[in-house]
């Protein structure tokens, strides 16, 4: 038999669909007869009490209504009661027409899940607002499930008193699980980094504190909307966090609704000690969709078309073809040195890009050389191949910020190195571990 | 919203990849194919590193069509390059062989008939490389095998291979996904071989090991009469053939498994034997030819 308060939400959707004409216990009764007498399934059952009181089924809420901790992610027919918690527009192409869509963060009282309107949304919608959608569907991204709303899609603005508030319950958090949409988060970490910014919102000029924070599990860009007095290398506990990210990048934010208390300095270690621990592994990082200074180990397994020595417009800074930018016409290029290459370490793959310093250092000499040869050679793609026999097949250790777009992960390099390894050792390990 | 990640260039023994017979995906359009190997790897690409021992043009020189072949310490890679990977082709016509090389390659089955499906490499990138790089290939394919055979353990232990319980046990849903598809295409595979195979890898870059120290003498010689079986049958078929193109995989197969009692695996392993010492080869595909 199902439980009481399990079958509340839907004998007050079904009474709500019948306009309260029938009290609430007549149909309670109804309900459990149908169900538990005579074992029909929930949604046939509403409909079907609805239907005898000479009510309209379509409007209930219909029988795969979840609760957002409850969507695993294949859900063909799906409706929920939840709150607006971020929405945003974007123009896509499809079949080269272009078309808006919606995405954001839908939140209930267990959890939040982002989601997309394929369409635009026929109710203006806006953060805070409460609403009832019906016939979505859920799928699952990076093994996280989103709701898709579609042409079949119902969405109404409903009372916000249906959909309980979130409960306020402050969850620790380490930073490596940190993602898009989470709220109330405790989290304690070292203050690596912070600069003061004034930036323009909607609501005037506002001052942010911006910077670095890390805890022994990973490292996260923050942005805090509250002077909160921070330092570098302060070691604190935040409460009542949320997460908003840029570019794929979870980022930390925190305001005057949040407590930040600072802690003894012995609690984490130093900053230089965590300044070396995020190494994370390639699918790890299309999990996430970005990381702040994530260290990579892998192999350079190709080089891209656009390394070595290249010219870029002096106007706009765009790479220029045989003498001329896209946008400013013939102009005189001005020398760079840079590495587009892919970086795959047998979990994954990413686009990694190394400055004119950092290539330099691969090269072993500085641009001025880098000229001579090119001039000697009367081609500039000697560049290129000399980066290609440095580091194609090379294991590399490289550091700095993961940001992803449509063309997947990228990595802007501040470090790029590579690697010996003493292979000997290892095998010898590993022979160990698997003889036993 | 749907990010494009680039397909993740698997390190793998040539002795599994060679082993898969099975393809999905790439119906519709743009969506990548893979082959799962017996162990649930889904492989686009691969990475590997090893010794270029062969190297041959099919083609003409106008429009060519090169073929290597590229061993690690358990079998060889088949590699292919033309007029649509002129890099690779170029690079392969200007290298000697035997010289260690990596290559970056597009998994590819075909059919040279009805019953049989072979693999092999489309070449995106090669580059001559170093021993030391070679080793360190060895060390991460034993280190992917080693997951995939753990992961591969817990999945031959369910009543049915469940890809949520895998994912529960901390494995990606990708290749809990893939050890499903390869356990309902090639059953439970036998794990010892492939331990085996760990171990000899791994013994194969330490230097206080002797290379063929991991088989015992008795082994050995077993091994030898299994080579010298197979000579003798490709031998007494290519004296029965009417062309000189070789003679059937197949049928070299059936014929020495009937007479010899052995298995599948140990017929292969006899064939990737001779074939790396230079004593047969395939003048076309699945066909066999003694070199002499």
């Amino acid at each position: 038999m199902k439980e009481k308060n399990e079958l509340a939400p839907h004998i007050e959707d079904i009474t709500r669909a019948l306009n309260e004409k029938v009290s609430k216990e007549q149909i309670e009764e109804e309900l459990h007869n149908y169900i538990d007498i005579y074992g029909v399934p929930l949604g046939t059952a509403k409909r079907a009490i609805v239907k005898k009181h000479e009510g309209d089924p379509q409007n209930l809420f219909n029988s795969a209504e979840k609760r957002i901790e409850d969507i695993i992610g294949d859900e063909r027919s799906l409706s929920i009661k939840a709150r607006i918690v971020s929405i945003n527009d974007k123009e896509i192409e499809v079949d080269n027409e272009p078309k808006s869509i919606q995405y954001g963060i839908l939140g209930d009282e267990t959890g939040t899940v982002p989601f997309t309107s394929w369409e635009k949304l026929p109710i203006d919608v806006e953060k805070g607002d409460t609403v009832g959608i019906q016939n979505a569907y859920a799928n699952t991204w990076n093994d996280e499930p989103q709701v898709n709303i579609g042409s079949k899609s119902t969405v109404k603005l409903i009372d916000s008193e249906e959909v309980p508030q979130f409960e306020s319950q402050i969850q620790p958090c380490e930073l490596k699980d940190i993602r898009e949409g989470m709220r109330n988060l405790s989290v304690t970490g070292r203050i690596l980094s912070v600069d003061k910014k004034t930036v323009n919102t909607k609501n005037g000029e506002k001052d942010l504190y911006s910077g670095v924070i890390a805890d022994e599990t990973g490292k996260a860009q923050f942005s805090a909307w509250h002077d909160f007095g921070l330092d570098v290398d302060d070691v604190v506990r935040i409460e009542g966090g949320y997460v908003r990210s840029w570019r794929g990048i979870p980022q930390l934010s925190f305001d005057d609704n949040s407590d930040v208390e600072f802690l003894d300095d012995d609690e984490l270690p130093s900053a230089e000690h965590l300044g070396d621990i995020n190494v994370l592994s390639i699918s790890e990082l299309a999990k996430r969709g970005g990381a702040v200074d994530a260290v990579i180990d892998a192999v350079m397994i190709d080089i891209k078309s656009g390394s070595g020595l290249i010219f870029r417009c002096p106007e706009c800074s765009r790479v220029i073809q045989k003498g001329a930018c896209r946008v400013h016409g013939k102009v005189d290029g001005e020398s760079d040195l840079r590495i587009k290459g892919i970086l795959d370490d047998g979990t994954g793959a990413l686009t990694v890009i190394a400055n004119r310093e950092l290539t330099e250092e691969v090269l072993g000499y500085d641009m001025e050389e880098a000229m001579d040869i090119a001039r000697d050679n009367m081609n500039q793609d000697v560049i290129k191949d000399e980066i290609e026999e440095k580091l194609i097949a090379q294991p590399v250790k490289t550091k700095g910020n993961v940001t992803s777009d449509d063309y997947g992960l990228m990595l802007i390099a501040n470090d790029l190195s590579t690697k010996t390894i003493d292979v000997e050792e290892e095998a010898r390990k590993l022979l160990d571990e698997v003889r036993v | 919203m749907s990010m494009i990640n680039r397909e993740v260039a698997w390190r793998i023994f040539a002795e599994e990849f060679n082993r898969s017979t099975l393809e999905t995906g790439g119906s519709e359009e743009r969506s990548p194919s893979y082959v799962i190997t017996p162990l649930g790897a889904k492989v686009n690409r691969v990475y590997v590193v090893g010794v270029l021992t062969e190297t041959e043009n099919i083609g003409t020189p106008a429009e060519p069509m090169w073929r290597a072949r590229v061993t690690d310490p358990t079998g060889t890679y088949f590699i292919s390059a033309g007029q649509y990977q002129p890099g690779v082709a170029t690079a392969l016509a200007n290298m000697e062989p035997p010289t260690f090389v990596a290559v970056v390659g597009k998994a590819n089955t075909y059919k040279p008939d009805e019953e049989t499906t072979l693999v092999n490499l489309r070449g995106e990138l090669i580059k001559e490389v170093s021993e030391e790089q070679r080793d360190y290939w060895i060390l991460e394919s034993v280190k992917n095998l080693k997951r995939r055979l753990e992961a591969v353990t817990e999945a031959s232990q369910m009543e049915e291979v469940s890809v949520e319980e895998l994912v529960e046990l901390g494995y990606d849903a990708d290749l809990a996904d893939g050890i499903q598809l390869a356990m309902e295409h090639y059953g439970t595979p036998s794990l010892e071989k492939y331990w085996r195979m760990i171990e000899d890898s791994l013994r194969y870059i330490l230097p206080e090991y002797e290379r063929s120290e991991s088989v015992s003498q008795e082994e050995d010689e077993k091994d030898q009469g299994i080579e010298e079986e197979v000579l003798k049958v490709i031998q007494e078929l290519e004296d029965m053939a009417e062309h000189d193109n070789g003679v059937e995989y197949e049928k070299v197969m059936n014929t020495v498994i009937d007479n010899e009692g052995i298995d599948q695996d140990k017929f292969e392993e006899a064939v990737n034997s001779l074939r790396s010492s230079g004593k047969v080869y395939e003048p076309v595909l699945g066909n066999l030819k003694i070199i002499v």
